[in-house]
């Protein structure tokens, strides 16, 4: 290609893709050049992505922002000290996933904001959600539910053992009940009988399992196979084996599933990256969660994570961390309510900033494997260091992709079990 | 009608918020009717009542509160049971399809209230697969038409419509169904990926489908949904001597306005051997000069392919 070529190609792709375009069926024949410039024709993806495209690129224009820990902290600390307004009724069966989102983001912000007051009655709560210390629902009198139970475990986790507590995790209970959600064809269902039977319930099932040290075949029989037929033609995971469509989320669960069991070589892992790196938005420069879908600070974390977790295993480059990076602080920050949004015209959520703050510690780490033994790995192996970065580091505490928790409080728990 | 007056007999059960005066972590400020409503559902629960004013009761909760889970869980345990009921009156071999059919519209009416929910899926797979043989195909699309008309990339929906596919064995109209969307919105990446995964169902011709998808790029090539379509769709042809070399002179036509086309040529140009690792590397380094947000990816490429890999 001549450089002519080259400077046009690169013309198009920085100043005209993606731009909003009348659709053009008939060739115009008074200029080749502009007709096939016109070819991105409007529809509602393209409308929509306009939209927030402009929104993005008026605040990356600005300069480097930094992360606004105090604000942050701020909210996370008055969420923990002040009831939730009516409307959070929306989450009354999620209880152990907001304690679990504020509890980690302050872990990541600053250790010493989760204070043995708070740890006392995060426990407190949590063993309100189970019947027999484990299983967990999603509040007090619930089911028992695979993503409430994975929470609270990950919830319990930061809290240092306190008054002992891990010891009253009802290890027993949780490994029989896992037995029982799981399916014959090697997924598990999230709650008995009404529940989501997808690649969720399985990372959900090998978290809690291998964090509690509850591993067994039995537990894993079929799960590879599984996840194999999730696969899908795109190169990332869909919920089912039935073909859905390859999505961060679920990507994000069958990619940790696998590095929980150390099969990560079992799929096709150049497809994965290949998958994980279209993820990333030129203009926006954070990533969206599926093909022609918006950019969502959330998926910094569920791809970012996804990336992460290859790069330990020593496939790099699917990701432009310093981008993404560029993305969370500059589009990500609410500067009112609560500190961290999917993207700008959005509030700020509890969810939201656990995951954006997990994808920028992702984006300021470089993660790698302790040791040289490749058949005997676990995911309590990986490690992470710094990574040089532009400005100010944001100082967050580096995490294991694998779990979404400080790898500290990870270490501690994982021993406690051993 | 749901009337709170039904369960004066019912001893409300509290939370242990509601009991001692301890300041509890994240304490949700319900509204009144709320905690009313919860807390005589879970006397009900514990007391294992299967009643129609349990139903009633428990259609009020889930108004109020539709991700409660545990709601659902105890609706289908009380639809169940009432079913029983129904049959055990009306002797072996009535058909109660009467009532699904009623549960099935309630649950329609919910779902459009609540369109980002997604409990009813696995609630209305559990309605289908346990307690209604004679459900049919016809009944469910109404709904999914409604909901995919709202949200064109509802996720929870095309996968259900999905598992209704393999639970019905029903595929006939599946292919015809994508191409609405995909007329709608040729970037719409669900009605693809559905598309792929009705292919091995469906009777159509591969050389056909190879023209759908062409006809597609062509109209806009710079679409990450159509190349990744037709790299499914090559995957599951092969790479013949002459599919490849029509890929190659396809691909090429847009390279100068699509680095997917330009990917897509490179990779049509190792398969077909009309250049070697340098040059299938060069075009890789090309790549990363046109697509700067990923070029750690393309640099990598192109390092295989200079290694000949
Ligand atoms: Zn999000």
């Amino acid at each position: 290609m001549s450089s002519r070529d080259i400077n046009r190609a690169n013309f198009i792709n920085t100043k005209l893709l993606g731009r909003k375009r009348e659709p053009i069926d008939v060739r115009s024949e008074e200029d080749p050049e502009i007709e096939n410039i016109m070819k991105t024709v409007e529809t509602e993806t393209i409308i929509d992505r306009e939209e927030v495209m402009e929104a993005c690129v008026k605040l990356l224009n600005e300069p480097l922002h930094v992360l606004d820990k105090d604000f942050a902290a701020g909210g996370l600390t008055f969420a923990f000290n002040s009831s939730m307004p009516p409307q959070m009724v929306a989450l009354d069966a999620s209880q152990a996933w907001i304690v679990y989102w504020i509890a980690n983001s302050m872990m990541m912000i600053d250790p010493s904001l989760l204070t043995n007051e708070i740890k006392r009655k995060i426990v407190r709560k949590l063993f309100l959600m189970s019947k027999d210390n484990g299983p967990f629902g999603g509040g007090e009198s619930q089911l028992p539910h695979i993503a409430s139970t994975y929470a609270a475990i990950n919830a319990l986790a930061l809290c240092d053992n306190i008054d002992n507590c891990w010891n009253k995790i009802n290890r027993d209970a949780i490994y029989k009940w896992l037995l029982s959600l799981k399916q014959p064809d090697g997924s598990f269902t999230t709650c008995n009988p009404i529940g989501e039977r997808d690649t969720r319930g399985v990372y959900c099932a090998l978290s809690i399992a291998s964090l509690l040290n509850i591993m067994s075949d039995e537990l894993t029989e079929g799960v590879v196979e599984y996840l194999q037929q999730c696969q899908t033609y795109e190169g990332g995971f869909g919920a089912t084996r039935l073909g859905d469509e390859a999505h961060g989320g679920y990507t994000f669960c069958a990619t940790a599933s696998l590095v929980i069991m150390n099969k990560l070589n079992s799929i096709d892992i150049e497809k994965l990256m290949e998958w994980c790196a279209a993820r990333q938005c030129t203009e926006e420069m954070g990533l969206c969660g599926r093909s022609n879908k918006l950019v969502d600070g959330c998926y910094s974390f569920w791809v970012g994570g996804t990336a992460a977790m290859l790069e330990a295993n020593d496939y790099h480059g699917c990701l432009k961390k310093e981008a993404l990076r560029k993305y969370i602080l500059n589009c990500c920050q609410s500067k009112t309510g609560i500190a961290l949004r999917d993207k700008p015209g959005k509030n700020g959520d509890f969810y939201h900033t656990n995951y954006v703050l997990l994808g920028l510690s992702i984006t300021e780490s470089k993660f790698y494997y302790h040791g040289d033994d490749k058949t005997n790995r676990t995911p309590f192996d990986i490690l992470s260091k710094s990574l040089s970065v532009k400005e100010v580091p944001s100082g967050l505490a580096f995490i294991n992709p694998v779990y979404g928790i400080p790898n500290e409080s990870l270490q501690e728990f994982h021993e406690h079990f051993i | 009608m749901f009337d709170i007056e039904d369960y004066k007999d019912v001893e409300p059960l509290p939370l242990t918020q509601d009991v001692t005066n301890e300041e509890e972590l994240c304490r949700i400020m319900y509204c009144d009717e709320y905690k009313q409503v919860m807390a005589l559902m879970r006397r009900m629960i514990s007391k294992d009542e299967l009643s129609v004013r349990a139903l009633r009761l428990n259609s009020r909760a889930i108004e109020l509160s539709p991700a409660f889970y545990t709601a659902w869980n105890y609706r289908f345990r009380i639809i169940e049971h009432l079913l029983k009921e129904e049959t055990q009156l009306q002797g072996e071999g009535h058909d109660a399809s009467y009532m699904l059919n009623k549960e099935l519209d309630w649950l329609d009416e919910f779902t459009l209230n609540n369109p980002k929910n997604y409990q009813i899926w696995s609630y209305r797979q559990a309605l289908l697969t346990q307690l209604y043989p004679h459900a049919t195909f016809s009944r469910e699309h109404p709904i999914m038409d409604l909901m995919l008309d709202d949200d064109s990339k509802n996720y929870h929906v095309w996968s259900y419509r999905k598992w209704c596919c393999a639970h019905f064995k029903t595929y006939g109209q599946e292919m015809a169904f994508t191409e609405r969307f995909i007329k709608r919105d040729v970037y719409n990446n669900s009605a693809w990926s559905y598309r792929f995964s009705m292919l091995k169902h469906s009777d159509v011709d591969l050389d056909q489908e190879l023209q759908f998808v062409l006809d597609k790029i062509e109209y806009v090539p710079q679409n990450i949904s159509t190349w990744n379509y037709l790299g499914g769709l090559l995957q599951m042809m092969g790479t013949s001597d002459k599919l490849v070399e029509q890929l190659l002179q396809f691909s090429k036509k847009y390279i100068d306005e699509s680095a997917f086309a330009y990917e897509f040529y490179a990779r049509m140009s190792k398969l077909s051997g009309t250049a070697n690792g340098k040059d299938v590397a060069q075009m890789y380094s090309h790549i990363a000069d046109i697509d700067p947000i990923r070029d750690q990816w393309w640099n990598r490429k192109s390092l295989q392919a200079d290694q000949g890999k």
